[in-house]
């Protein structure tokens, strides 16, 4: 351990390069020649990428916490850019990662789960022709992952959340013939890029106020956010600029004002709402489900959706300073976690069902960061990751048997179509049973113990603002508040624990309703069916036993619920068990200055576990009376009673309904205008006019390229006789310089020479100049005066022309005297005349005495 | 001895190029046309030496007149070439003939 300290210092840490680099060369590898190198060779680098990157993860995770000081280990790839900061200051962005306790937390979850997952893949996806293209991307995703965790700072992150959200895309559309699902793909595309817009922003002010986007750096100088920042009126817009009736509108008396950390924190928040799926940019997650379900797994539970809670945690010192963001992240994670969990109720869909769940447990994630619970809430992205990737790799075990039979995507998830799957399936039921306890919350669970952290943040919580600045009271948080934001989070884990026990008695329990099962079926169409749904059959489907997946797909199963049981000991705050939080609590140490417990709760935190507990028991309870004693009958009840209610529910509200009749509607409007736009005055005037125009004087001069010599040679003569006469014709030109015209009154004019001219002005207001071959004078003006100067211009072969210029000087404004002629200094010849001096006889005067 | 000025060998120059362009634009007889050219550069040879004779410094004029002979004289090597050529297709050589490039 000594050696590895020596070769591995803190400050050049350099095997964060092969935890990043393995999974890079692996998709290298498996996108360049995976085609070639064959299905077994494809998984062998797969694995063995993702897999050393866990091992370096691992003694990553252990060198950091047997290290002698404190601190994180960094290490500078290389010196990325400098940009100019507003003091004029140069802010470096390198390409540079560190490692605290939170990251390598992270890194492990990652590449960890991530290994599990690659290795349910590569027999999940067995019969799947783009098995190298899947891992491929699979690799690609896990490496912008662990670039999007160990970045240093804001522009690596951005670049590691970029790589992610390409991957989740080419991901979710990697079945893209269907266009369902390539639409999918497109919809997660465009909705992330709503918030990272969010995210551009808050770096941009980061830039400017903070003058650093590099952690250290932020926090050091985070108090430079606590200035107020005028957000309206904009730029130049002020009530002179604007006609009036804009102005009563649209400004207002006093400027509006933010605090500069309420400004980045939204718009952070912004862009991680996008990335974790959280009210209003929610709607893409449930569609993601579109990909294989172990991408679902990894990226759409396990790691990506929850970058948005690692940001916040990540940058918990900029959120600290502003309780109005924070509660804004409270405030809309309870109400995600209450809105996906009453979508989740009725779903059919087993996939659906997860996602929405997904949706609701991020929503806890970010009640548990807006409280100031920073540990808490990453503790729960921590063990969300293991239950959710196994009941997602459950569900992908459950419908990989039920495509034994049903090969249409929708009805092989469809869990009207599944029952009684405990008898053929217990490896998978078991550890299904397990997730369902972790996250519904049976207490010691690790969903238990991480959820009951936020709970108890949220009830218990009392944030004291910052100091006010600049003469604006800061947001207080009101005392309602904590406690509210507990009670709605109650309610919503009491829907969890039943709409998960739904799902888990619906697949397992009672009869299985996907086919019939005869013993000793054989299937006729064996040897030829590889193509999927080819084939219309009719009657009731037939079909052998449902049968339980390979080891290779049950061994995740087994290690994933295992943690999902017991990891939760590693942060089991009410009981005082609690090594990792020792470390994780190092990460957020700024947050004690502001969050602190309510007085008089102290004694509370047992009776109020009981809420959480009531929770899990009252929402599992029910869902055992109504689906495994009365089989789902009084569901159906209910959706006969209030069909309305029912059908509301079970299309999700209709959120996406609502989204399309305004902003997409709004969009696709704005689409047709420029389309408008762009078929009439792009492809019409621009393109068919001037084409038409080319053509038009096309045929003119074909008239003219006749092919007869005669009219070449003539024209030709034509061309030379107009090149000569220009040649021995004068031309006047007269160049006027006035820019001292308002000092002095003086202006000089010069005439174009020419070979053989010679110039005579008239009009300068003494006697006439006699030809000259000087093509310059001097006139000078009194203010107000206007002369027009002629000057006439003889060539050598005797022809004239003239040409007559105007030229004035301004009249002095009233009462004012003119300006003052710089007295002339002693030093100057005493025999020069002073005074006036004819513009054309300074030349003289400059002369030699004798050769005047 | 009094010499020609120089204002006479300039007029028959012009006087030579003022027919042999007129003869290159009117006529259309390849051969005429030819020899039309011959005409004219050989009226800007005249110019030429007739410059030459008022500034002989350097004898510009009568060096720039040995090029425009040698330059005239491999464009008739070329030029009775393409007539022959256009001759032997066409079977005559009046110029409005020559358009096998027309339509």
């Amino acid at each position: 351990m000594e050696a590895l300290h020596k070769q591995f210092p803190n400050e050049d840490f350099a095997l964060i390069a092969i935890v990043l680099l393995l999974p890079l060369i692996g998709a290298f590898v498996n996108g360049v020649f995976g085609k070639r190198l064959g299905k077994d060779a494809v998984r062998l680098m797969a694995l063995s990428a993702i897999g050393g990157s866990f091992l370096a993860s691992a003694l990553t995770f252990v060198m950091l916490a047997t290290q002698h000081g404190e601190g994180k280990l960094s290490w500078l790839a290389w010196r990325w850019m400098g940009v100019t900061g507003r003091m004029g200051q140069t802010i470096p962005v390198d390409v540079k990662f560190s490692v605290d306790a939170m990251t390598a937390t992270m890194m492990l979850v990652v590449t960890g789960v991530g290994f599990l997952i690659h290795l349910y893949s590569s027999e999940y996806m067995r019969k799947d022709p783009g098995y190298h293209r899947f891992f491929s991307y699979l690799n690609l995703f896990c490496f912008s992952m662990l670039v999007l965790i160990t970045a240093d700072n804001l522009p690596v992150l951005f670049v590691g959340w970029e790589g992610v959200g390409m991957c989740s895309y080419l991901l979710i559309g990697f079945w893209f013939t269907e266009e369902k699902n390539a639409k999918a793909g497109k919809k997660a595309f465009v909705v992330n890029r709503i918030g990272d817009f969010g995210l551009i922003v808050a770096m941009c002010l980061l830039f400017y106020y903070v003058g650093s986007v590099h952690w250290d750096g932020i926090e050091k100088n985070a108090n430079a956010l606590l200035t107020p920042i005028k957000i309206w009126p904009i730029g130049n817009l002020s009530k002179e600029t604007l006609p009036a009736f804009l102005a009563t509108i649209l400004i207002p008396d006093k400027p509006v004002q933010v605090y500069g950390a309420t400004l980045v924190a939204l718009a952070l928040f912004l862009g991680c709402a996008g990335k974790s799926a959280q009210i209003p940019l929610y709607v893409w997650l449930p569609d993601a489900m579109a990909g294989p379900t172990p991408v679902s797994a990894l990226i759409h539970a396990a790691t990506m959706v929850t970058a948005g809670v690692y940001l916040v945690a990540r940058l918990h010192f900029v959120f600290i300073l502003s309780p109005a963001a924070m509660a804004v992240v409270a405030v809309t994670g309870v109400c995600t976690a209450l809105l996906a969990a009453s979508i989740g109720l009725f779903q059919h869909d087993l996939k659906k069902v997860l996602a929405y769940s997904t949706v609701s447990q991020l929503g806890f994630m970010f009640i548990g960061v807006g409280v100031g619970a920073f540990a808490g809430g990453f503790f729960h992205v921590f063990t969300h990751a293991f239950f959710k990737a196994c009941l997602f790799l459950g569900a992908g075990s459950v419908i990989h048997a039920m495509h034994a039979r049903i090969h249409d995507t929708d009805k092989s998830q469809d869990m009207r179509n599944m029952g009684g799957l405990k008898r053929f399936m217990p490896l998978t039921r078991y550890t299904f049973l397990a997730s369902c306890f972790a996250i519904a919350g049976l207490p010691l669970t690790a969903g238990f113990w991480s959820k009951d952290e936020i709970l108890w943040s949220a009830f218990s919580v009392k944030i004291t603002p910052p100091m006010a600045l600049g003469g604006m009271t800061p947001f207080e948080w009101p005392s309602w508040l904590g406690q509210a934001i507990f009670w709605a989070a109650v309610l919503a884990a009491t829907m969890t624990s039943f709409y998960m026990f739904r799902a888990y008695f619906m697949t397992f329990h009672g009869n299985f309703r996907g086919w019939k099962i005869v013993k000793g079926w054989k299937d006729p169409h064996a040897g030829h069916d590889d193509h999927h749904g080819h084939h219309e059959e009719t009657g009731p489907l037939e079909g052998p036993e449902p049968r339980e997946s390979p080891a290779a797909m049950t061994a995740p199963l087994v290690i994933l619920a295992a943690f999902a049981l017991f990891a939760g000991f590693l942060y089991a705050h009410p009981i005082h068990v609690e090594p990792l939080g020792h470390l994780l609590e190092g990460v957020f140490d700024d947050a004690k200055r502001v969050v602190g417990e309510r007085p008089g709760v102290e004694d509370m935190m047992w009776p109020m576990m009981g809420a959480g507990f009531a929770a899990f028991l009252v929402g599992t309870a029910a869902a055992m009376w109504v689906y495994l004693n009365k089989a789902g009958a009084p569901e159906r009840a209910f959706a006969a009673r209030m069909p309305g209610l029912y059908r509301l529910i079970y299309d999700k509200w209709r959120i996406d309904e609502l989204y399309d009749a305004t902003v997409v509607g709004m969009v696709d409007a704005l689409a047709d205008i420029f389309t408008m736009a762009d078929r009439w005055l792009v492809d019409g005037v621009l393109a068919r006019l001037t084409a038409a125009l080319a053509a038009l004087i096309g045929t003119l001069l074909r008239a003219v390229q006749n092919g007869r010599v005669q009219v070449y040679a003539a024209s030709m003569l034509l061309g030379l006789a107009g090149v000569g006469w220009f040649l021995a014709a004068p031309h006047a030109e007269v160049v006027v310089d006035d820019t001292e015209v308002r000092q002095s009154g003086q202006i000089k004019l010069s005439a174009a020479p020419g070979y053989g001219y010679s110039f005579h002005w008239d009009g300068l207001g003494q006697a006439d100049s006699k030809l000259s071959e000087r093509s310059d004078v001097t006139v000078r003006l009194e203010p107000g005066e206007k002369k027009d100067v002629t000057v006439k211009v003889k060539n050598a072969f005797g022809l004239e022309t003239s040409k007559t210029v105007s030229v004035s000087r301004p009249a002095l404004p009233p009462g004012m005297k003119p300006p003052e002629q710089p007295k002339v200094p002693s030093m100057v010849r005493p025999d020069i005349p002073t005074g006036e001096i004819p513009g054309d006889e300074i030349h003289k005067l400059l002369l030699p005495k004798g050769a005047q | 001895m009094s010499t020609v000025p120089v204002e006479y060998f300039l007029v028959v120059a012009a006087a030579l190029f003022v027919v042999g362009s007129v003869g290159f634009l009117l006529r259309r007889n390849l051969l005429v046309l030819l020899m039309s050219i011959e005409l004219m550069l050989n009226s800007v040879n005249l110019t030429l030496v007739a410059y030459n004779r008022l500034r002989p410094i350097n004898h510009d004029g009568q060096n720039l007149a040995f090029f425009v002979i040698a330059v005239a004289a491999a464009e008739a090597a070329v030029g009775l070439a393409i007539v022959l050529a256009f001759f032997r297709v066409r079977k005559t050589i009046h110029s409005d003939e020559a358009n096998l490039l027309k339509n």
